[in-house]
C-alpha cells in the first residue's frame, strides 16, 4: 500500500508532544502481522504505548484497532485459526512468546469490554472471582481489597451497602464500572478498554469518562473508541487504523487539529467511516 | 385464478379445520388423563405407598416397585448427568465449529430419538449375560445411557445461549479454563442445565422397555443393586396385561402415579425455561 | 530499560511475577470434556456392534433372507424377520400419514391463527403429549381405544370398504380392535408432538419481509402459509417427519399393547400384527441365554437399529442443513 507511512519513527516525539515528561513505553509492538485464517488483519504494525498515559486506538469498523487490542492481552488464542506473527514487548519480554502462560499475561494486562459482562453473581464475588485467581488473601483483606477497587471505580457508595446481592440487578452504566473494578482489583498494569461507553447513555458515559481520567495515574490506559470526541477528551496519545495498517500516531491534540495523512482528515471529518 | 369469494372461503375452511385440529389434539391428552385420574384415583390409597406387590387378592402395594424406581433414576441421574453435562459443555465450548464437534452432536440426535428398547438390548449384551444374571445396576445402565443425549442436547443450547462476552470477560481476568467453565459459563446458564436434569429425569421415570432386559422387575422387596429390582413401569405392564381385577386397578394407580410426576418435571422445567427468557 | 535483558530472561521474570493459574488444572479438565465427547461416539459404535455380534449366529444359520423371511415359529426354532418389519413400517407409515395433516394444522393453527396469549398453552399442551410415557398410551389404548374401534370403526368399515375390490383387503377379518391400523393411529398421536413442535420451530423461521410481501400482494393467510411458509421451509419439514417416522419405528410399549401381537402376515389393516420392538418385548422372557431364538430376536434389534439409524440420520441432515441456511 503505498500510502502506508512508516510510522515508528513519529512515535518518541508523538509522545514527547503528549504531556511532558515523558514517558517509557508500556508496550512496544514491533512488525506485528495478525492473521484470521487467510485473512491477513493486521499489516506490519509498529507502534508504541507509553506508560501511565492513555492511548487512543481509533478508525472505522474492521480496521484492525479491536484485534490489536484483543492480542494485548491474548484474547485471541481462545479461537483456533487466529494467529499472530512479530512482537509485543511489554517491560522486555515478548507477550506472544509461546513459553509465557496466558492467565499471566491477562492477570496483568486486564480487558474491560463493549457490553458490561457481570458474572451471575453478587456483586463481592464478581470482584473476588479475578482476585482469587492470584492471590490468596485473608476475608479481611479481601474485603479491604473489594472497597479500594470499587473506591477507585468511583462506585463504592452505590454498592457498599448491597455488595452480597447479585450484580445482574445493576444499571447498565453501573455493570460497566464494577467490571472496571473487577480489572483494577486483580491490579493489572494495562488496561484495555474496549469500546467501554458504546452501550451506555451520556452520563454513565461522562462517569467513565472521568473514571479514566482517574485511572492514568496508575495505570497504562489503551482504549479503543468509535467516538471521535471521546478519544478527544481522555486520551493522551490517538492511533489511526485504516484497513489493517497503522496509518498515523500522535498526540491527541495533533491528530484532531491537525492531522498529516489525508485519510486520518478524511476519518475525523467523516468523510468515510 | 379462483374467485376473491372462493379463496376467501378456502381460507376460512382451512383456518376452521386447522383449529379444529388443534382442539382435538387438547381433547386427546384431555382424554388421556381424564382416563388416568377416573381410573386411577380410586384405586389409589396408602396401601399403594406402604404395601409390596403381592399375588391378586393379597392387597399389595407398590411400594417396592416405587422405591425399584427411584433407586434406578438416582443412580441412572448420577452416572448420565456428569458424562452429559461434560459432553455438552466439550460442544459447546472447546468442540465449537470442529469436524468432531460436528460428529459428536450427530451421533448424540441419534441416540436422543434410537429405540429405547434397543439400549435395553444392548445393556443386556453388556451386562446382563456376561455377570450372569439381571440386576439393578444394569436397569440403572440403561436408563443412564437415556438419560445421557437429553442432558448433552439441552447442556449445549443451553451454554450457547450464555453471550461470548462473558466467558472473554473471565478469561480476561486471566481465569483458567476450567474456572471460567464451571464459575461463569455454567452458573449464568444454572436454569437451563437444571431443566436439562428435570427433562432427563422425566425421560428416565418413564422408560419401560429399556427395563425388560435388565433390571427385569421383582415382586419382592429389594434394594439390592446387584439383584434383579423392582420398578414402577415394569410393575404397570405387568399388572395392567393381567386378567385380575385388583392388579389392572393397581397398574392404572401406577400409571397415574408415573403420568403426575412426569408432567409434573416437564411443566416444572418450562416455567424454569420461560423465566429465563 | 528493559530493552537490555534478553527476552527468555525477561519471559522468566514475566512469569516468576505471578503464578499462571490452571497449568494442571486445566489439561485435565479439558481432557475430561474430550473424552466425555468421545464416549458418545464410542457408546453408538459400541451399541451397533453389540447388536449386530449378538444376533450374528442367527443370521449365520437362516443367511441373509432372515431379513425377508416371513417364517417366525419358536417350536421347529425357524425364523424370519419379515413379518416384523413389515409391520414396523407399515405401523411406522400409518402413523405418518395420519399425523402429518394434524401437524400441518396444528402449525398452522399455532403460528397463524391462535391469539398471542392463547399460543403458548396451546403449545405446551400440545407438547405434553410427546412427555406421556409410552406404557400410558399403550394402557389407554388397550383399555379405551381398541374396544371403541371394534364397536364404532372396524365395523362399519369392514361392511362398506371390504367388498371393494383390491382396497377391500385391507378392511377384512374380524372386528377385533387390535391391529395395525390402531398401533398406527396410537403412533400418530404419539408423534403429533415431535413433528408439529419442528414444524413451528421452521415455520418461525421464515423471515416476516417474505411473508409480508405475499401479504402485500393479497394473499390470504392460508396462502400465504402454503405457498411462502411450508416451501421455504419444505426440507426441514421433510427432516421433521423422518424424525417423526423414526420415532415411529422403534415405539415398543405402546404398540406391544394394542397391535395383537400375532406373527402373521396378513393383508388387512384390522389383523394383528406385530412390530420388530412389540416382537422383542414379547417373546424375550421365553427365550433362554443362548437360544436360537434369543439370537434371532438381537438380530431383530440390529435390523430396527439399522432401519432407524437411516431415517434419524437422514432427518437429521435436512434438519439441520435448513435451519443453518
Amino acid at each position: 500500500m503505498n500510502f502506508a507511512p512508516d510510522t515508528s519513527i513519529d512515535i518518541a516525539s508523538a509522545v514527547n508532544r503528549a504531556t511532558a515528561p515523558s514517558s517509557a513505553p508500556k508496550l512496544k509492538v514491533e512488525k506485528l502481522n495478525f492473521y484470521y485464517g487467510d485473512n491477513h488483519a493486521l499489516k506490519n504494525i509498529n507502534f508504541e504505548i507509553p506508560e501511565k498515559r492513555v492511548t487512543a486506538m481509533i478508525g472505522p469498523s474492521g480496521c484492525g484497532k479491536s484485534t490489536l487490542l484483543r492480542i494485548f492481552n491474548r484474547m485471541y488464542q481462545l479461537y483456533p485459526g487466529q494467529r499472530a506473527e512479530g512482537k509485543i514487548l511489554f517491560d522486555g519480554g515478548d507477550l506472544l512468546s509461546k513459553d509465557l502462560d496466558s492467565t499471566v499475561v491477562r492477570s496483568r494486562i486486564g480487558m474491560v469490554f463493549q457490553k458490561p459482562t457481570p458474572f451471575p453473581m453478587s456483586i463481592y464475588d464478581n470482584i473476588a472471582f479475578g482476585v482469587k485467581l492470584h492471590e490468596s488473601l485473608s476475608k479481611s483483606q479481601m474485603d479491604e481489597r473489594v472497597e479500594w477497587c470499587l473506591r477507585k471505580a468511583a462506585i463504592w457508595e452505590e454498592t457498599k451497602d448491597r455488595l452480597h446481592t447479585s450484580a445482574l440487578g445493576m444499571s447498565g452504566g453501573q455493570q460497566q464500572r464494577l467490571c472496571i473494578a473487577r480489572t483494577i482489583a486483580v491490579r493489572p498494569e494495562v488496561i484495555l478498554l474496549d469500546e467501554p461507553t458504546s452501550a451506555l447513555d451520556p452520563i454513565s458515559t461522562s462517569k467513565i469518562e472521568d473514571l479514566i481520567d482517574e485511572l492514568k495515574q496508575e495505570f497504562t490506559i489503551v482504549i479503543v473508541t468509535h467516538n471521535m470526541q471521546q478519544a478527544a477528551r481522555c486520551a493522551d496519545i490517538t492511533s489511526f487504523f485504516y484497513l489493517g495498517e497503522l496509518i498515523e500516531v500522535g498526540a491527541s491534540n495533533e491528530i484532531f487539529t491537525n492531522p498529516r495523512e489525508a485519510r486520518t482528515r478524511d476519518y475525523i471529518t467523516g468523510r468515510f467511516g | 385464478m379462483a374467485s376473491l369469494a372462493r379463496r376467501r372461503t378456502t381460507d376460512l375452511v382451512v383456518k376452521a379445520v386447522s383449529t379444529g385440529f388443534a382442539a382435538l389434539s387438547i381433547v386427546l391428552l384431555a382424554w388421556i388423563l381424564w382416563t388416568l385420574l377416573s381410573r386411577g384415583l380410586p384405586a389409589l390409597g396408602p396401601h399403594v405407598f406402604t404395601r409390596i406387590t403381592a399375588p391378586p387378592g393379597a392387597g399389595g402395594g407398590l411400594l417396592n416397585a416405587i422405591v425399584g424406581s427411584l433407586i434406578q433414576i438416582v443412580v441412572a441421574l448420577v452416572i448420565g448427568t456428569p458424562i452429559g453435562l461434560m459432553c455438552g459443555t466439550f460442544l459447546a465450548e472447546n468442540g465449537r465449529g470442529t469436524q468432531i464437534a460436528n460428529v459428536v452432536r450427530f451421533v448424540n440426535d441419534v441416540l436422543l430419538s434410537a429405540p429405547s428398547i434397543l439400549i435395553g438390548l444392548f445393556v443386556y449384551q453388556l451386562l446382563v449375560v456376561p455377570f450372569g444374571g439381571f440386576s439393578g445396576w444394569a436397569g440403572s445402565i440403561a436408563l443412564a445411557i437415556l438419560v445421557i443425549p437429553v442432558v448433552v442436547r439441552t447442556t449445549e443450547d443451553m451454554l450457547n445461549l450464555v453471550p461470548i462476552g462473558l466467558r472473554e470477560a473471565a478469561f480476561a481476568l486471566g481465569a483458567p479454563q476450567w474456572k471460567v467453565v464451571t464459575f461463569v459459563t455454567w452458573r449464568a446458564a444454572r436454569a437451563g442445565l437444571v431443566t436439562g436434569i428435570l427433562l432427563a429425569l422425566a425421560r428416565a421415570a418413564g422408560e419401560t422397555a429399556p427395563l425388560l432386559f435388565t433390571s427385569l422387575g421383582n415382586n419382592g422387596w429389594s434394594i439390592n443393586l446387584g439383584a434383579p429390582m423392582a420398578s414402577l413401569p415394569i410393575a404397570i405392564y405387568q399388572y395392567a396385561a393381567s386378567p385380575f381385577e385388583d392388579w389392572v386397578a393397581l397398574a392404572w394407580a401406577g400409571a397415574l402415579i408415573i403420568t403426575v410426576g412426569v408432567l409434573t418435571l416437564n411443566v416444572l422445567s418450562r416455567l424454569i425455561l420461560a423465566k429465563m427468557k | 530499560m528493559a530493552a537490555s535483558i534478553s527476552g527468555t530472561e525477561a519471559n522468566t521474570a514475566l512469569i516468576a511475577a505471578h503464578k499462571p493459574t490452571g497449568r494442571i488444572s486445566d489439561p485435565i479438565f479439558v481432557g475430561l470434556l474430550w473424552a466425555s465427547g468421545i464416549f458418545v461416539l464410542v457408546l453408538l459404535g459400541f451399541i451397533i456392534a453389540m447388536l449386530f455380534e449378538g444376533g450374528l449366529p442367527a443370521l449365520r444359520e437362516f443367511g441373509i433372507s432372515f431379513v425377508w423371511s416371513t417364517m417366525w415359529n419358536p417350536v421347529t426354532e425357524r425364523f424370519g424377520a419379515g413379518v416384523m418389519v413389515y409391520g414396523t413400517v407399515l405401523s411406522a407409515v400409518i402413523a405418518v400419514i395420519v399425523a402429518l395433516p394434524l401437524s400441518f394444522g396444528i402449525a398452522f393453527f399455532l403460528t397463524e391463527i391462535a391469539p398471542g396469549r392463547l399460543r403458548r398453552p396451546i403449545g405446551v399442551a400440545i407438547q405434553l403429549l410427546a412427555a406421556i410415557p409410552s406404557i400410558i398410551y399403550g394402557m389407554w389404548g388397550f383399555f379405551v381405544v381398541v374396544p371403541l374401534i371394534a364397536a364404532y370403526v372396524q365395523p362399519p368399515l369392514i361392511e362398506w370398504l371390504g367388498p371393494i375390490p383390491l382396497i377391500g383387503a385391507l378392511f377384512q377379518g374380524p372386528p377385533l380392535g387390535a391391529g395395525m391400523l390402531t398401533a398406527g393411529l396410537i403412533l400418530a398421536l404419539m408423534i403429533l408432538p415431535f413433528i408439529t413442535a419442528m414444524f413451528v420451530e421452521v415455520l418461525e423461521s421464515v423471515p416476516p419481509m417474505l411473508k409480508e410481501s405475499a401479504y402485500g400482494v393479497g394473499a390470504t393467510t392460508y396462502e400465504v402459509y402454503r405457498n411462502v411458509s411450508v416451501p421455504y421451509g419444505r426440507t426441514a419439514m421433510v427432516g421433521a417427519v423422518m424424525l417423526g417416522l423414526g420415532r415411529a419405528l422403534g415405539e415398543t410399549m405402546a404398540v406391544t399393547f394394542v397391535i395383537g401381537n400375532a406373527t402373521r402376515m396378513s393383508a388387512s389393516l384390522f389383523a394383528p400384527g406385530a412390530t420388530i420392538a412389540s416382537t422383542i418385548a414379547n417373546e424375550f422372557p421365553e427365550a433362554s441365554i443362548g437360544s436360537l431364538k434369543l439370537q434371532a430376536l438381537l438380530q431383530l434389534g440390529f435390523i430396527l437399529f439399522v432401519i432407524s439409524f437411516i431415517v434419524l440420520a437422514l432427518s437429521r441432515l435436512l434438519v439441520r442443513s435448513k435451519l443453518k441456511s
